[in-house]
């Protein structure tokens, strides 16, 4: 830890850390985009599917990131639940040119929001509209309509658009991620301030209003 | 208070073990730390100790526990604490079986063997291997085939033994990594080559062309790693046992060059070999014995120990080879290590002359009671040898095994010695009566049944036919009174056999309940029957004791002409290893408490009880209790059928199981139901 590290933990500025879980389809791209935000330094070179799950951490400018990545494939997804109640945050990744599976995504997607553990929680939610690059994507207005995102009244949420390979979209969604962490945090400590919070949401309003 | 905690702790007689009182409940709770953030890896550490200690005492771990404590445990991953993480693999690997899901750490833990930190790959090999089946097996076969070419060589070795155990599982799979097994067993690394060959060797042992290439092949080569040659020894000498080939082979030519490999462990494993072949010629054993022979006089005590025991197992075998040996062994006589010592002293016994055998005995002698029960054994089989070698010795020996004999030692020590006596007197008949004399001595302070009874069987079975008989009755008769069933059964058994040999034995000195139980099996005896019972007393009792007591007493109550009829005595109901407790209500009077009849002499002696039934004669059979209502009825009503040899007796046992009310007048009114019609 840095000298500067420490002066900012006592100064009350030290990094808060949050627990987020990564999750989505197998192949959607999860690993990918993890390793994008993590150091370059620390990047992995060579992607394979994942079983289980991994623990990467990374940090953005305010916030200390551990992330839950979890394996997508179909009889591994019966064990994200158990990482569930720990989580601060989701990212939800979409293959967005993997129109065939829209459907199997959204059915996971409300497995996962009808989850005892996740229903009562303001969890911020993060989707990932990835592989933008690629032909045949749909839009990220296309995917939040085939996954009916604004029937989620009771959490934050936001979609981007994203090329995991080439990193583009991503630090977006992290940027909004961060800022409603921070949200969430004050208000669940009690403080008064809400304009972050009103202007993140008008800006939710912004990017759902399509 | 520190005090108080010392005090306790020494009288639970603990030491100290933090551990001792753990909860498994407390304990689980206590795990729910590990899904809080940030990780405290102290405290962590210290809870996956505890589950591992709780697990290793064999507590149950149910599969929902086990399984949450799992996945809250894999949340440490989190934590770069290197000591905290491999406890993890400590737990994934104690875990593996009982909890469910354990594949969910397969990417973290590939991550891991394939990552940059050294002390985390091979442990993370290990537990991979652990929780991986075959069908993920083919997910991580590539990491696998890299880790055992892998240029560090804790992470080749770890990918080396995890596939060898993985070789029972999915054979198929391993078989394919062949080649980089091969690459490995070219390493430097000692421990490595080992490994690789012996993962080779498991690959390949069931085809034995393939085993032989490998041997040829490695034989010429050569190998780098001691303990690599020693399997090389091991593979070859199996290989030539079971071809039964010759000792031309080439195989049997490397073994013997293997005497001349600069390591010591590769040296004596080689000599080990040959000295174990069957069929060796003297001329073969020469060169094994004198290394061996060698080693006697080394600096370093185990390898004198690794060469005496090798001498001594192969002593009975080869006496002659081993003579050679002689003066060193000598030497080795007041090693100051005991274990080498003893070998050495046994080892002489089995192969030196007859005159040193009382020197060899004084010297064993002056310190057999400083070595374990289990070389104590050693020096029992040595002697029990040397008495057949030199049936002239039994004095000096059995001497020396009485001393044993009242020395402190474990059954195992206890029965070597009275194995070895049982078999001198029977060699030996004019050794016949001090060893059982000796024996007589043993059993009065003996805690081992099955001696004790083992003996007293003996004692009956050679006892009468010594010329003093009256001698071992004393021994014979406190086993009696003051043993267990086992022993009070055998003692029994073995004053009638006493008694069926010597009509005229005098029991005068013996006091009146001995003499009752003498003169009751005379009374047997004395019947016209006399040969039909002397074989019930030596072959065993086939008829219930208290049946025949009874029967016996009808019979003197009422004379007749009619002689004792022996089938009119009830058959014991009980099998033969409860006979024991038949025998004992003879001894009635001063140990009631412990008799247990047999159910049918309970019936009988109820039944005679009733004056209507008097006359009913013997009890030939009864039924096991019929129950005729249902078990949680206010009144349970059972039946019991006795059959008579002309009557039928019902017994109805009627048990009030109210507590509030008395059951009075009650009557039974059987009835003869008819046959049911068909339907
Ligand atoms: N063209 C394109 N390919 C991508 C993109 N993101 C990921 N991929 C590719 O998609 C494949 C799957 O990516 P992963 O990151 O392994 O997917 P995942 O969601 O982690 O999959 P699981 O671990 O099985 O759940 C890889 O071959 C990636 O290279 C993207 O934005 N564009
Ligand atoms: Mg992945």
């Amino acid at each position: 830890m840095g000298l500067l590290d420490k002066l900012s933990g006592w100064l009350g500025l030290r990094k808060k850390e949050v627990n987020v879980l990564c999750l989505g389809l197998d192949n959607s791209g999860k690993t990918t985009i993890i390793n994008q935000l993590k150091p370059s330094n620390t990047q992995e070179q060579e992607i394979v599917p994942t079983i289980g799950f991994n623990i990467e951490k990374f940090k953005s400018s305010s916030l200390l990131f551990t992330v839950f990545d979890m394996s997508g494939q179909n009889r591994y997804r019966n064990l994200w639940e158990h990482y569930y109640k720990e989580s601060h945050a989701i990212i939800f990744v979409v293959d967005s040119s993997d129109k065939l599976r829209m459907v199997v995504a959204k059915e996971e997607l409300d497995t996962l929001l009808n989850h005892e553990d996740i229903r009562c929680k303001k969890l911020p939610m993060l989707f990932f509209a990835n592989k933008m690059d690629l032909q045949d994507s749909m839009s990220s207005i296309r995917v939040s309509q085939m996954l009916c995102l604004e029937n989620i009244k009771d959490k934050p949420w936001h979609i981007c658009d994203s090329n995991a390979i080439k990193g583009e979209g991503l630090q977006e969604g992290l940027d909004w991620l961060q800022g409603e962490v921070f949200n969430n945090k004050t208000v669940t400590l009690g403080y008064k301030g809400r304009e972050g919070q009103v202007k993140l949401c008008s800006e939710c309003q912004f990017t759902h209003a399509y | 208070m520190i005090k108080k905690f010392d005090k306790k702790d020494e009288e639970s007689g603990s030491g100290s073990n933090p551990f001792q009182h753990l909860e498994k409940s407390a304990v689980l709770q206590e795990a729910r730390i590990f899904n809080e953030t940030p990780i405290n890896p102290r405290r962590c550490l210290h809870i996956l100790t505890k589950i591992i200690y709780l697990l290793n005492q064999g507590e149950h771990f149910g599969t929902t526990e086990a399984t949450e404590a799992f996945f809250a445990m894999t949340r440490l991953f989190q934590s770069n604490d290197q000591t905290l993480r491999r406890m993890c693999y400590l737990t994934i690997k104690e875990m593996a079986n009982i909890s469910e899901d354990v594949i969910i750490v397969t990417s973290s833990l590939t991550k891991d063997m394939t990552g940059k930190e050294d002390v985390y790959r091979g442990p993370a090999i290990r537990a991979l291997c652990r929780i991986t089946d075959t069908t993920m097996l083919q997910a991580i076969e590539r990491y696998m085939k890299q880790a055992i070419v892998d240029k560090v060589p804790s992470v080749s070795s770890s990918a080396l033994v995890s596939s060898l155990h993985m070789v029972k599982m999915s054979y198929d799979v391993v078989k394919r990594w062949v080649n980089e097994a091969q690459e490995a067993a070219s390493s430097d690394n000692i421990m490595v080559q080992y490994h690789a060959l012996g993962l080779l060797y498991h690959l390949r042992k069931n085809d034995r062309l393939a085993v032989t290439k490998m041997l040829n092949k490695f034989t010429k080569s050569g190998l780098k790693s001691p303990f690599a040659y020693c399997m090389l020894i091991r593979i070859a000498s199996k290989l030539l046992d079971e071809t039964e080939a010759g000792h031309d082979s080439p195989l049997f030519d490397f073994i013997e060059s293997c005497l001349r490999n600069k390591n010591e462990m590769v040296v004596y494993e080689a000599a080990s070999a040959i000295v174990h072949m069957p069929n060796c010629t003297a001329r073969e054993l020469a060169p094994a014995v004198s290394v061996l022979q060698l080693f006697c006089s080394s600096p370093k005590a185990a390898l004198r120990y690794a060469a005496v025991r090798t001498l001594n197992k192969v002593a009975m075998k080869h006496p002659s080879a081993v003579t050679a040996c002689n003066l060193d062994l000598e030497n080795l006589i007041t090693d100051s290590n005991r274990s080498i010592a003893t070998l050495a002293i046994t080892t002489l016994l089995k192969t030196g002359s007859e005159s040193s055998v009382d020197r060899l005995m004084k010297q064993i002698s002056s310190f057999v009671s400083e070595i374990s029960d289990e070389f104590k054994v050693v020096v029992v089989q040595a002697i029990s040898a040397l008495c057949q070698k030199y049936p002239r010795k039994h004095s000096v020996m059995m001497n020396f095994l009485s001393n044993m004999l009242r020395d402190d030692g474990g059954f195992d020590y206890k029965r070597a010695i009275v194995d070895c006596i049982i078999s001198i007197i029977e060699e030996n008949p004019e050794s016949k009566e001090t060893g059982l004399a000796h024996l007589c001595e043993f059993i009065e302070d003996c805690e081992h049944t099955v001696l004790a009874t083992k003996i007293l069987h003996l004692l009956g079975k050679e006892g009468p036919r010594t010329p003093q008989p009256s001698k071992y009755i004393r021994f014979i008769f406190n086993r009696v009174v003051l043993e267990s069933e086992a022993v009070r059964a055998a003692a029994v058994s073995a004053l009638a056999k006493f008694g069926a040999q010597n009509d005229d034995l005098c029991f005068a000195f013996l006091d009146d309940e001995v003499r009752d139980r003498a003169t009751f099996y005379m009374n047997v005896l004395q019947q016209k029957q006399k040969a039909l019972n002397a074989a019930y007393i030596f072959n065993g009792l086939s008829v219930s004791i208290p049946g025949l007591e009874k029967s016996l007493h009808q019979y003197t109550l009422d004379p007749s002409e009619k002689p004792f009829d022996m089938k009119s005595v009830p058959l014991a109901t009980t099998p033969i290893t409860e006979q024991k407790t038949e025998i004992a209500p003879v001894a009635t009077s001063k140990l009631p408490e412990k008799l247990a009849p047999s159910r049918q002499d309970i019936y009988q002696e109820q039944l005679a009880a009733v004056p209507e039934f008097q006359g009913l004669g013997p009890l030939f059979k009864s039924s096991e209790p019929v129950q005729l209502t249902e078990a949680e009825t206010e009144y349970v009503v059972r039946c019991i059928k006795h059959t008579f040899a002309r009557h039928m007796v019902f017994q109805f046992d009627c048990t009030n199981t109210l507590n509030d009310q008395l059951l009075q007048k009650l009557t039974a009114s059987p009835t003869v139901s008819p046959v049911p019609a068909t339907l």
